[in-house]
């Protein structure tokens, strides 16, 4: 929302004019800004307290902040298993990246099929019905049983993690088009595969691109699974490894890796999102 | 009346074919998988159970603890319990949260950066670090529960807060209501719909969560269930499992979708 304007009704808009602000204590305390700085130093400190007191009763449990970042740093230099943090990164994202395009390529497809065509629809949608029910992360373990313990299995369980949503986005985005849009094409002389091409297609766009961010923040959470349960690289790999050799800063400087990857795929998928229905920028909250 | 209700027949294909095509599967399935140690084109049973094997072990399931420890039920109620409990403590700190993060912009000046910081982990990748904090037992598993489901939580409330309307806002402003009276009488009724939507999010993430934390660090439940039947190479279990915990979480959904309908049935947009 925007902070220089404010709505005073449901069609006028008119911008507020803010003169200087006199320096208040209320004002300071009021501000935003000066209330999110409070809050992390709050935050470190009270972290940093907890672990140089202990107290979780044993020293393995929580590293203060400055073990961690000097872990982190040292990861970028030395190896873990034979490769640094660039490695894993690599590692972990390049599994996730191939198991969330082929699922993208086959789920977004068959999901416009089965909203166009009823036929179809009726065959696949009670068979999807039965496996969308269950966890992708229950998968694990006949993912490992089928394909070993390579990136195959992670591989796998990442296609189905992200393939129920892509799937389900782009079948129900087709329903919530306005069906006055087809009308349109059918008074101008279209025939239905102006429908689907005009219409049905460009319509479904933003809630396919909605299903894909859950697809990949549903594939980020899958290939941590996998790497947890069985695997020799990725960021899964380093937490499991730091938690087997009780090394908690290990363990949550893996977290801050895993986060600050994790951010950055949700932050280009909302950019993708912008590049697909530009028309949709200012809402927000969906 | 301007409009008149037409009631349209669904054509008969479309009635017959979901059926036919779930037993076409069902029948592909039991006719591709070979028995116990037989070898021949078929699929070996060490990768796959006929569905026919699969029903067979439930019904055994429900009686008999062996291998693994407990029967179906006991496992199913282990599993029920943590993600409940962990389910209803995320409602209990997530929606407050979000709703008061919506309207009070110090409670929101404090609350974002942390909550803006903790989002972006998976819940999974806090697994290990809960190990080191509470062991194995109900605890640690509750907590990562806790921590999926609360995300949704506060992400719906807070934007429900955001999209009341402000001319309604306005109107009781100038009518002298305090902020907190806004808040009780405007903000929280016209947050309820996202909020209802954040309970079945919740859920949803919580169910799915639950199998990997059992996954990883269990003695009891499904996802338990599923871990021991492959470390004991029984497909069957592993299977079994991964029906146990798909029709579990379907029926939870319907309950939650029940509830839902009958609650929502005037305000729901």
């Amino acid at each position: 929302m925007n902070t220089n304007t404010t709505d005073i009704s449901n069609e006028v808009i008119l911008p507020v004019v803010k003169g200087k602000q006199p320096l208040t204590y209320r004002g300071v305390i009021g501000n935003e800004y000066v209330l999110n700085g409070i809050s992390l130093i709050l935050f470190f400190s009270l972290w940093h307290w907890a672990a140089a007191s202990h107290i979780f009763g044993h020293s393995s449990a929580l590293a203060t902040p400055f073990e961690v970042i000097e872990r982190l740093g040292g990861l970028f230099s030395s190896t873990l298993a034979g490769l640094t943090i660039w490695g894993h990164i690599w590692a972990s994202m390049k599994r996730v990246l191939i198991g969330f395009v082929l699922a993208v390529l086959a789920g977004v497809p068959l999901g416009l099929l089965m909203a166009l065509n009823p036929l179809i629809n009726a065959v696949i949608k009670p068979i999807f019905d039965i496996f969308k029910t269950m966890p992708p992360l229950a998968w694990i373990s006949v993912a490992i049983l089928w394909f070993g313990v390579q990136d195959a299995p992670k591989i796998f369980i990442i296609f189905i993690g992200s393939f129920v949503p892509a799937l389900m986005n782009a079948y129900k985005s087709v329903v919530l088009i306005e069906p006055e849009l087809y009308d349109v094409v059918r008074i101008m002389g279209g025939n239905r595969w102006d429908e689907i091409r005009l219409v049905s297609i460009p319509g479904s766009m933003p809630a396919i691109s909605a299903g894909l961010q859950i697809a990949m923040s549903s594939a980020w959470t899958c290939v941590l699974a996998a790497e947890l349960v069985s695997s020799r690289s990725g960021l899964g790999y380093v937490i499991i490894q730091g938690m087997k050799i009780s090394d908690p800063a290990l363990v949550i400087g893996g977290m801050m890796v895993i986060a600050a990857v994790a951010y950055t795929f949700s932050w280009s998928m909302e950019w993708l999102d912008h590049k697909l229905c530009p028309w949709r920028r200012d809402i927000e909250g969906l | 009346m301007a409009y008149e209700v037409v009631k349209t027949r669904k054509p008969l294909i479309l009635i017959i074919l979901p059926i036919v095509s779930v037993l076409v599967f069902l029948l592909a399935w039991e006719i591709s998988v070979a028995p116990r140690g037989v070898e021949d084109w078929r699929i070996p049973s060490t990768l796959l159970t006929k569905p026919s094997d699969v029903l067979r072990l439930a019904i055994d399931k429900m009686s008999n603890p062996n291998p693994d420890g407990a029967t179906l039920m006991v496992h199913l109620w282990v599993s029920m319990q943590e993600a409940f409990l962990g389910y209803l403590l995320a409602l209990l700190v997530g929606l407050p949260l979000g709703l008061l993060m919506g309207w009070f912009s110090t409670i929101r000046g404090l609350a974002r950066p942390i909550f803006e910081l903790i989002r972006p982990i998976p819940p999974i990748a806090w697994i290990p670090l809960t190990i080191f904090w509470f062991g194995i037992g109900l605890g640690g598993k509750v907590f990562i529960i806790w921590i999926s489901g609360i995300v949704p939580c506060v992400i719906n409330a807070y934007t429900g807060v955001r999209m009341s309307n402000p001319v309604l806002i306005q109107m009781s402003r100038t009518y002298g209501a305090s902020d907190w009276q806004i808040f009780t009488t405007i903000c929280v009724p016209s947050a309820l719909p996202m909020v209802f939507g954040a309970l079945q999010i919740a859920l949803a993430y919580c169910w799915v969560t639950l199998v990997g934390a059992e996954l990883l660090a269990s003695n009891q439940g499904l996802g338990y269930l599923i871990t021991m039947g492959r470390n004991l190479g029984r497909t069957d279990i592993v299977i079994l499992g991964m029906i146990s915990v798909g029709v579990a979480g379907a029926m939870i959904g319907m309950i939650i979708d029940r509830v839902e309908s009958k609650l929502l049935a005037g305000i729901r947009r």
